[in-house]
């Protein structure tokens, strides 16, 4: 059950890599939402409803709801639709693969034995997917999405070397990342509007 | 419980001004939350609070104690000069609210890191810095300052995911899911080495977005280019602060580290040597006076993170350098926001003149720059001057030899824009009012405060600072 889960996850980091609309990132996010919430509920040994409630709240309603209709709301009033022409499918494709493999080289050399090393693999991929993401794409809604699938990949990371924290410093996190996320599109939204910008390349008035 | 009443009363008190009609108002809340502030730092010292856990994540041990009063002064001179920039600024009573709202949080958020004895909080407060500084960064609203805040929360954002990774991997040591600093300690020689020093990289690069050292310093500078003068001087000094602490208590976490602890404070002589570069590098390029005193701030924090690598006396000299970077820096950007009254420009190029328009400013700003070049009696001096002889004691004349030659790089241009502002012809138009000389002189009094310390340093002090490097 997990195995296929994080198989599906691996996949939709790939297809990530490849999506040239925005709706897709979107939905795509929301799809990990649902993943890791079938993840972490599959690692659950025990029945514990505080810690089911919280799983619950992060994963679904955070990150599989909350988080893409945040993203599609951004959609709908900057009206951005598309990454970049000049951005080559083939050219992310060829370096998400790469990442791929050297997550697998990482962890083969990195994970030791209290570490679950398919949840270390993937999750480092998916570090490494939302880095690309950062780095390739040249539109600042691409950005985000990179950032959020890094989010994805830290929330995996976690179930991977097996740390628990408590739940009210979850908490914490959850709420911190929460707002980050929504000033972010707060602003992307009034770089839209005030500067009629999407693009990084743009942002290069401040300079020495 | 204490700790509950000081976050609830700042709080509140933060949040105040949206509930008043006038400016008056607002600034008789903000001195209000300083008055707290400073009722805090005395309870815990006069009822022998220093170093208890309150509410199992904060510690009020000697450094937070230490720097929370340096926040406070610090914040009791922005508040000042901030009523006086925003009033030139015309800026509307309601965008007056938001910006000491802002700042009232922002001290918070920056307080609880200074307290916070919890890995994790210690993050989720650095994250809420991230925040609250985001909108003082936007309040000017111009273009670049759009720019300046996407920027900033974007690459902090990121940086802190990176850090809280590292976080994650340090947790594998902790026992019993206890996150607190004196727990991992004591388990730490136990952890894997390898996931030590991965933590201990990540971690350093997340929170040097904080610190502004390299990699993630750019953040940092352009933060303090687009916020309001006054404000950029708390961002310069009390932010980076929280960001020393944070890499800090990490280090001082990996103390009892074995070989993975020469390893890191390897590392932190690399990253320093680096942000030591980068600040000259661009001292010599940029032509904007706050850009400029933030790359002084890089430099300096450049020259911190070497002490820490090299360890004995450069720890404690490290520490002190801080503190007295703290006094300077803070001085430096409210002598350069009475500047923009008068020049309403920050461009190196354009403004000069200034000995004759305004001499009070003008002897503050070049005093400042004499002890931020740590000329004697600089604090900065005997703070350096300690790091070199620790770097002669372990034998690495290589570090000595290349600090020194971008350490003359950085006087050169630190030294040549400050005698262009003092003395070349001005080219921008002038608006002088009374009020700048009356500021000039208060930013003064930060700096005075540093040559003191330059000059004479207080037992008290000294203890203290023998505590904080006490990492055994």
């Amino acid at each position: 059950m997990i195995l296929s889960l994080i198989i599906l996850y691996t996949l939709t980091l790939i297809y990530l890599s490849i999506a040239d609309r925005f709706r897709n990132h979107a939905t795509i996010l929301a799809i990990q939402g649902f993943l890791l919430f079938g993840i972490a509920i599959a690692r659950m040994h025990e029945f514990h409803p505080v810690e089911l409630s919280f799983i619950i709240v992060e994963t679904l309603i955070f990150k599989g709801v909350v988080i893409p209709a945040i993203l599609m709301h951004v959609i709908n009033k900057t009206k951005i639709n598309r990454i970049h022409s000049a951005s080559s499918q083939f050219g992310a494709l060829t370096m998400s693969i790469i990442a791929l493999v050297a997550s697998c080289t990482i962890t083969y050399y990195m994970a030791d034995d209290r570490t679950d090393m398919i949840f270390f693999g993937v999750s480092l991929y998916a570090l490494l997917s939302g880095l690309i993401l950062i780095v390739m794409r040249k539109r600042i809604f691409a950005h985000l999405a990179g950032f959020l699938v890094i989010e994805n990949g830290v929330f995996l990371f976690s179930m991977a070397i097996g740390v628990e924290f408590p739940l009210l410093i979850n908490i914490a996190i959850m709420i911190d990342i929460l707002i980050s996320i929504l000033i972010l599109g707060m602003f992307l939204r009034r770089m839209n509007d005030d500067i009629h910008t999407d693009e990084a390349d743009a942002l290069t008035s401040i300079k020495d | 419980m204490e700790m509950l009443v000081y976050i609830i009363l700042s709080l509140l008190l933060a949040v105040a001004p949206f509930f008043v009609r006038t400016e008056r108002g607002t600034r008789l809340i903000a001195g209000a939350f300083l008055l707290v502030q400073v009722a805090a730092i005395a309870l815990t010292i006069i009822f022998g609070r220093v170093d208890t856990v309150m509410l199992a994540i904060f510690r009020a041990d000697t450094i937070a104690v230490v720097f929370h009063i340096l926040m406070t002064l610090v914040l009791g001179f922005t508040l000042l000069h901030s009523s006086s920039y925003l009033r030139a600024e015309g800026v509307s009573t309601n965008s007056y609210k938001t910006y000491y709202t802002l700042l009232m949080l922002l001290a918070v958020a920056i307080s609880c890191v200074y307290y916070s004895d919890n890995v994790a909080m210690t993050w989720v407060f650095l994250e809420a810095t991230t925040i609250c500084s985001a909108g003082i960064i936007y309040h000017r609203e111009f273009k670049q300052s759009l720019e300046a805040t996407w920027k900033y929360i974007f690459v902090c954002s990121t940086g802190i995911a990176m850090a809280y990774l590292g976080i994650l991997l340090l947790s594998t040591v902790a026992q019993h899911g206890a996150l607190d600093y004196a727990s991992i300690k004591a388990v730490i020689a136990e952890g894997n080495p390898l996931y030590l020093k991965v933590a201990f990289l990540l971690i350093v690069v997340g929170y040097s977005c904080k610190m502004e050292i390299f990699p993630l310093y750019t953040v940092g500078v352009d933060a303090n280019y687009a916020a309001p003068a006054p404000a950029s001087a708390f961002i310069s000094t009390a932010l980076v602060n929280a960001g020393f602490i944070s890499i800090y208590r990490i280090y001082s976490l990996y103390a009892a580290a074995g070989e993975v602890f020469v390893w890191a404070r390897h590392l932190l002589i690399l990253i320093g040597i680096l942000s030591l570069a980068v600040g000259a590098m661009f001292l010599r390029r940029t032509n904007n006076y706050k850009r400029f005193l933030s790359y002084s701030t890089v430099e300096n924090m450049g020259i911190v993170a070497i002490g820490m690598g090299i360890g004995g006396v450069a720890l404690w000299a490290a520490v002190f350098h801080v503190i007295c970077h703290t006094l300077v820096k803070s001085s430096m950007f409210y002598q350069v926001g009475i500047m923009r009254h008068i020049y309403d420009s920050y461009s190196i190029n354009r403004v000069g003149n200034y000995m004759n328009i305004n001499r009070v400013g003008a002897i503050g700003f070049i005093l400042g720059t004499l002890v931020l070049l740590a000329f004697p009696p600089s604090p900065l001096f005997v703070s350096e001057v300690m790091i070199f002889s620790e770097i002669v004691s372990v034998g690495s004349w290589w570090l000595l030899g290349v600090m020194l030659i971008l350490m003359c790089v950085v006087i050169y241009s630190i030294w040549s824009r400050t005698l262009r502002l003092g003395y070349h012809s001005n080219q921008d138009e002038l608006h002088l009012s009374e009020v700048n000389r009356r500021l000039s002189y208060s930013a003064a009094v930060l700096l005075l405060v540093a040559i003191v310390l330059g000059i004479w340093q207080p037992e008290i002090l000294k203890e203290a600072i023998d505590n904080i490097v006490n990492i055994g």
